[in-house]
């Protein structure tokens, strides 16, 4: 287990320079925070995220990991600090706005659109960029044909990477609970993002589904050149293929760094664990 | 299993891109259009084999279920669809019906001299009938508009309050208006005092308005209102409205601007029953303020519940079921809403999501013969793969 960790930690060595050095960041957070009422959830959370990295999010239940995701997404707006995608700011932008700007999401309790069928849960997600209006619609222009039939095309596609194309017309709700999962992720690609923002996509997973879904993972990151932002409770998936991680406790980063490094860390031992634990 | 879809994936990505650039469609532009031509022209049939309305109490049923469609299906677009709770939907049958009823009667005072029917069929009279039933509408848009904006921060019981309580305040403002004008020197030598409020016929109602409805006015309208909501509901813009019924947190995660959705079902649901109110107040020739009312309403919102929530045919079903009903009880009236209510008890019990559901009637027949096609035709991608 450590020496695959570390292997991997080498291999993406040209990204382990440093967050706060590194090169260029696609997905630039720098000290959000956010406090309901008294209670502060989130305390200058930041971090950098490049191009096709794949980072991790991790912290014991309650630590703000969700509500880091709902700041990034503009479900919530951040009290303070800025949220930079690309060259564009997001700061205080409504979560529609966010998605096309090139930010997607999954849920970590399921929120497909259950009485709509599978094909239907990923066109509603492509259709984001769609140019026609109401009127053609109404119509039936050519221009809209030609939009709805590529928009089909495209989600078939994306149903067939993953294997799913059979289910094309079943509800979403009748699918099985791994796949409800994957259908989740499906319909966040296809809103065609620059960031991939999972929240546990292995929650409830049996062990050869999580291996799949690490693999998958990966894939998906590789294939559409996807930056992904992983909340994650399974340690080893999180270990076996984030190149950096962010560890969360109280709303404040405790630790940040390769997965060997955070592995090691007092900090983050102390929070999963218990504190006292000097010899670590 | 994931192994293999690396190799499949990159295939597949290939045949994306040489589809993309050449996406075929069928048809010319005007080919959209085939549907509502079809419908006026059946429309047209059904003008001219049966008798008036003033003469047959059958057409003149006929008729009144036309327009019930109407104001059902376009309800539908914001209590299926969008899932939106309005139950102020008479409200803007009133605003339209009103609109159109002042056009055509004072306009025609104005043009012709009186309030008589003007000209024959598609004559100068029908045309003016016509845009007044447009006009209807887009008042009523207007109105649906406003009462659309409420539902961006209310839901579920208090956004139904905020709907009940506009098509009580119409009904009440109609009240308050001034008596009509009745003939043209009256009209010609009207001062500011007649028009403030507006000579609308107070609580006695709007009467006298020339009877331009037809059959082929009203079927030809109802065409267009079914194709309109069956195109919206099977497309990009539908889809974003049932998602926002659905769950509107993933909806907006999705990149569906909810606010848009919800006001946009609101104006165009408005808009047919603004056109609606426009047909139903030249057929009886009178609109009261009371047709703005909660019992009103209520007809409506019974058959959507019962046709199915977004299910265009299921409601259209419902719409025919609960106007024929009442007439063929005629006798016992007085029972008509005990009938009303043990028919939602049962539906509510037996058969809580509806007639039809979501789906529409053809949907139901042809589920299970697509299934097998879609699932004989490809070839599984995992085979392939490995």
């Amino acid at each position: 287990m450590k020496s695959s960790t570390e292997g991997l930690a080498a291999k993406s060595g040209l990204i382990a320079g440093g967050a706060a050095s590194g090169p260029e960041a696609l997905l630039d957070v720098r000290e959000i925070g956010i406090s309901f009422g008294g209670l502060k959830a989130v305390q200058k959370f930041s971090l950098r995220l490049p191009r096709a990295g794949l980072y991790g999010l991790i912290g014991p239940n309650g630590a703000g990991k969700t509500t880091v995701f709902n700041l990034l997404t503009g479900v919530y707006q951040p009290d303070s600090g800025e949220i930079q995608l690309g060259s564009q700011r997001l700061g205080q932008g409504k979560p529609h706005e966010i998605t096309a700007a090139g930010i997607a999401r999954t849920f970590q309790n399921i929120r497909l659109f259950p009485s709509l069928s599978v094909l239907d849960n990923v066109r509603l997600a492509g259709q984001l960029h769609n140019r026609h209006g109401l009127l053609s619609t109404v119509i039936r222009s050519r221009g809209y044909r030609r939009e709805e039939e590529l928009l089909r095309q495209r989600s078939l596609e994306l149903l067939q990477i993953f294997e799913l194309q059979d289910r094309a017309d079943e509800l979403a709700s009748n699918l099985s609970y791994g796949h409800q999962r994957k259908l989740e992720i499906i319909r966040a690609l296809a809103t065609n993002p620059k960031v991939l923002l999972l929240d546990e996509p292995a929650a409830g997973l049996n062990p050869q589904e999580k291996f799949a879904l690490a693999e998958s993972i990966r894939q998906i990151r590789d294939r559409f050149q996807v930056a992904v932002l992983l909340i994650e409770h399974d340690m080893p998936l999180v270990m076996k293929i984030c190149e950096r991680i962010t560890v969360l406790e109280y709303g404040i980063t405790i630790s940040e760094g390769t997965p060997a490094n955070v592995q090691n860390d007092p900090r983050v031992i102390a929070a999963y664990l218990g504190a006292g634990l000097e010899d670590a | 299993m994931m192994r293999g879809t690396s190799s499949v994936g990159s295939d597949a990505a290939a045949v994306a891109k040489s589809e993309a650039a050449e996406v075929a469609v069928k048809g010319n532009g005007w080919t959209g259009l085939i549907p509502i031509a079809i419908g006026i022209l059946i429309a047209l049939v059904l003008h001219f084999s049966l008798p008036a309305p003033q003469r047959s109490y059958n057409t003149q049923i006929l008729q009144i279920i036309g327009i019930v469609i109407v104001l059902a299906v376009s309800l539908n677009i914001v209590n299926g669809m969008t899932g939106q709770f309005s139950i102020g939907h008479a409200g803007f049958m009133a605003v339209g019906g009103y609109t159109a009823a002042s056009i055509t009667y004072y306009g025609s005072m104005l043009l012709w001299g009186s309030t008589v029917k003007h000209g024959g069929f598609l004559g100068s009279g029908d045309w003016l009938f016509l845009g007044s039933c447009l006009a209807g509408g887009l008042v009523a848009a207007i109105a649906g508009y406003v009462v659309g904006l409420p539902s961006l921060r209310l839901r579920g019981d208090y956004l139904a309050i905020v709907t009940l309580g506009f098509g009580e305040i119409i009904r009440v403002v109609l009240q308050q208006t001034g008596p009509l004008i009745e003939d043209i020197e009256a009209l010609q030598s009207v001062g500011l005092k007649q028009l403030v409020p507006p000579p609308l016929g107070g609580s006695l109602g709007f009467s006298g308005i020339p009877k331009y409805t037809n059959l082929f006015w009203v079927y030809s309208i109802l065409a267009i209102t079914l194709v309109v909501a069956y195109r919206l509901k099977s497309s990009s813009a539908g889809r974003s409205m049932i998602s926002v019924r659905e769950d509107e947190i993933a909806a907006q995660a999705m990149g569906v601007n909810i606010a848009r959705q919800k006001v946009t079902a609101f104006v165009v649901a408005a808009f047919f029953a603004g056109v609606a109110g426009g047909l139903f107040a030249h057929s009886t020739g009178t609109v009261s303020p009371k047709d703005a009312g909660f019992q009103q309403s209520f007809d409506y919102v019974i058959m959507t519940v019962l046709g199915g929530r977004g299910s265009i045919s299921g409601v259209t079903l419902a719409a025919v079921f609960l106007t024929v009903l009442p007439e063929l009880l005629r006798d016992f009236e007085q029972y008509r809403l005990i009938v009303y209510a043990l028919l939602l008890i049962i539906m509510m019990l037996v058969r809580p999501q509806g007639l039809l559901g979501i789906h529409e009637v053809w949907e139901m027949f042809n589920r299970r013969r697509r299934k097998a096609e879609t699932s004989g035709s490809d070839v599984s991608p995992a085979e392939v793969g490995s």
